[in-house]
């Protein structure tokens, strides 16, 4: 991708923190998702914290895309939660009948990574983590 | 010219021209190279087409700027065959051929004055003589009205009409064509006017494509037509097309005023469904987005392709019918998310997904 960044993955401990900072087209869309679950086997993340709170449109595919974020990084023994989902784009995506299925949700980073430490113990280094069940 | 009647004609030129031709570089690139392989001669092809559409893209009605690029394209690429082939016939004289042999001005004149001549012939009397009365004669719309027992309005609407017509018969006597279907000549009238709804009507846009005496036509009716800021027009080629519709249609409704921030966030998302499906099944097409002022305000989204086609739309509508990445709720989840939603679909022929939002619903 060229020009101003689309997305930033930021490493936090066993955690990752993926921030989408504007409108993501459906190839932008599937490279992030590749790039995350890619960095989430690198860096032997726990949890992985997804920003959405810049996006104003979360249509079909792009709900699609982070449920199978969620479901690939669980496999990988991470969890993920989606964070700061815009009231309006939610009830849009209830209206359109779609939610993120098995991903976690929260309302903004700082809950996002509470609720990471509730779930998979507070964030140590990467390493460390490894071993434990997800 | 009366100012009433010029102001029809005047319009500042889109602020975005540069813009709106760059996006229509993905479809006019796909046009050409469907016609020509060489890929540099293809290229050249597509700048040229490009420079063209860009210079004429001030006087061009924006909604219809794909159109005319798609006509541009044909037309550049019929051209170019033309001279290829004459150049082929040609060579074994060694003369040089872009020097024109004829004294064809004199020739040119004399033929636009048949032109103009039949083109009237064509026309009812009653707009004949309007014209005339109003062209030749220099009446202005008001003493013509008093005389007819008309309003200035009034006449000022048959001039507009007339004119537009005197255009279609014009170029159609000039080409000495005979346009080859019964819906081409209602489609060059909507054009020449720039009558919306009158296009809407007719279908015009989609005719456009799929009849090349139109579309060849479509080039100087259009350069006439009036500018637009009511309606946008989103060519869409690729992914990131389906993201320009929906800002677009977000941008457009938003200037309206009337809509709350959600209605506009499920209005961007009905468009953005319905034109990933434009993307996935038929590779290409337009999104309109216009302003409705009847039967009240509201913004209407017509997403239109000439791909495969849906062999049934009633399963398309039920959840879960389309399979790309698992989803089905393209097209039932855009329903919900509008108030009111129309598929028109033929197999072979493409799909038009017509939906409104009507302002202060819900
Ligand atoms: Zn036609």
């Amino acid at each position: 991708m060229t020009g101003p960044r689309l997305v930033s993955i930021l490493r936090q401990g066993s955690y990752l923190i993926a921030s989408i900072h504007t409108a993501l087209d459906d190839t932008q869309m599937t490279a992030f998702q590749h790039d995350l679950v890619e960095r989430i086997g690198r860096d032997r993340a726990r949890g992985v914290v997804i920003d959405v709170a810049a996006l104003d449109v979360l249509d079909s595919f792009a709900s699609w895309t982070l449920r199978t974020i969620g479901e690939v990084a669980r496999l990988r023994g991470a969890v993920t939660v989606v964070v700061g989902i815009q009231p309006e784009v939610a009830f849009a995506m209830v209206t359109l009948g779609m939610d993120t299925g098995s991903v976690h949700t929260a309302l903004d980073l700082e809950e996002g990574l509470e609720f990471l430490d509730r779930v998979v113990g507070p964030r140590r280094p990467a390493a460390a983590a490894r071993g434990g069940s997800a | 010219m009366p100012r009433v009647e010029a102001a029809e004609w005047v319009g500042e030129p889109p602020v975005r021209d540069t813009d709106a031709v760059a996006a229509l570089i993905p479809m006019v690139r796909r046009i050409v190279a469907a016609r020509v392989a060489d890929v540099t001669a293809a290229e050249d092809l597509v700048q040229e087409t490009l420079a063209r559409v860009l210079a004429a893209s001030g006087r061009v009605e924006p909604g219809m700027l794909e159109p005319y690029a798609i006509a541009t394209a044909r037309n550049v690429v019929a051209t170019a065959w033309r001279e290829e082939d004459r150049q082929r016939r040609n060579q074994h004289r060694v003369v040089d051929l872009t020097a024109p042999d004829l004294p064809e001005g004199g020739l040119l004149a004399e033929e636009e004055r048949s032109a103009v001549a039949a083109a009237l012939a064509r026309l009812s009397e009653r707009d004949r003589q309007a014209l005339l009365a109003h062209e030749v004669s220099g009446r202005d719309t008001r003493s013509l009205a008093s005389e007819l027992g008309s309003t200035a309005g009034a006449v000022a609407a048959q001039l507009h009409r007339a004119r537009a017509r005197l255009r279609v018969e014009y170029l159609l006597a000039r080409d000495r064509t005979e346009p080859p279907t019964e819906r081409c000549r209602p489609v060059l009238f909507a054009l020449s006017s720039g009558d919306r709804r009158r296009q809407r009507e007719v279908d015009a846009g989609r005719h456009l494509l799929e009849c090349d005496v139109c579309a060849a036509l479509s080039q100087p009716l259009l350069e006439r037509a009036p500018q637009r800021d009511d309606e946008v027009r989103i060519p869409i080629g690729g992914d990131a097309d389906v993201v320009a519709a929906r800002q677009a249609a977000r941008e457009l409704a938003g200037r309206l005023g009337c809509f709350s921030p959600t209605d506009l966030t499920l209005l961007a998302t009905a468009v953005s469904e319905v034109t990933r499906n434009i993307v996935k099944f038929a590779g290409s097409g337009e999104v309109v987005v216009e302003v409705l002022d009847e039967p009240r305000r509201g913004v209407q989204v017509t997403a239109r392709d000439a791909g495969p086609g849906i062999p049934d739309v009633e399963r398309a509508l039920q959840d879960g019918y389309s399979t790309y990445a698992g989803l089905g709720l393209g097209l039932p989840g855009a329903r919900r998310l509008m108030d009111e939603f129309a598929i028109a679909s033929e197999v072979g022929r493409g799909t038009t997904v017509t939906m409104t939002r009507w302002c202060g619903n819900r």
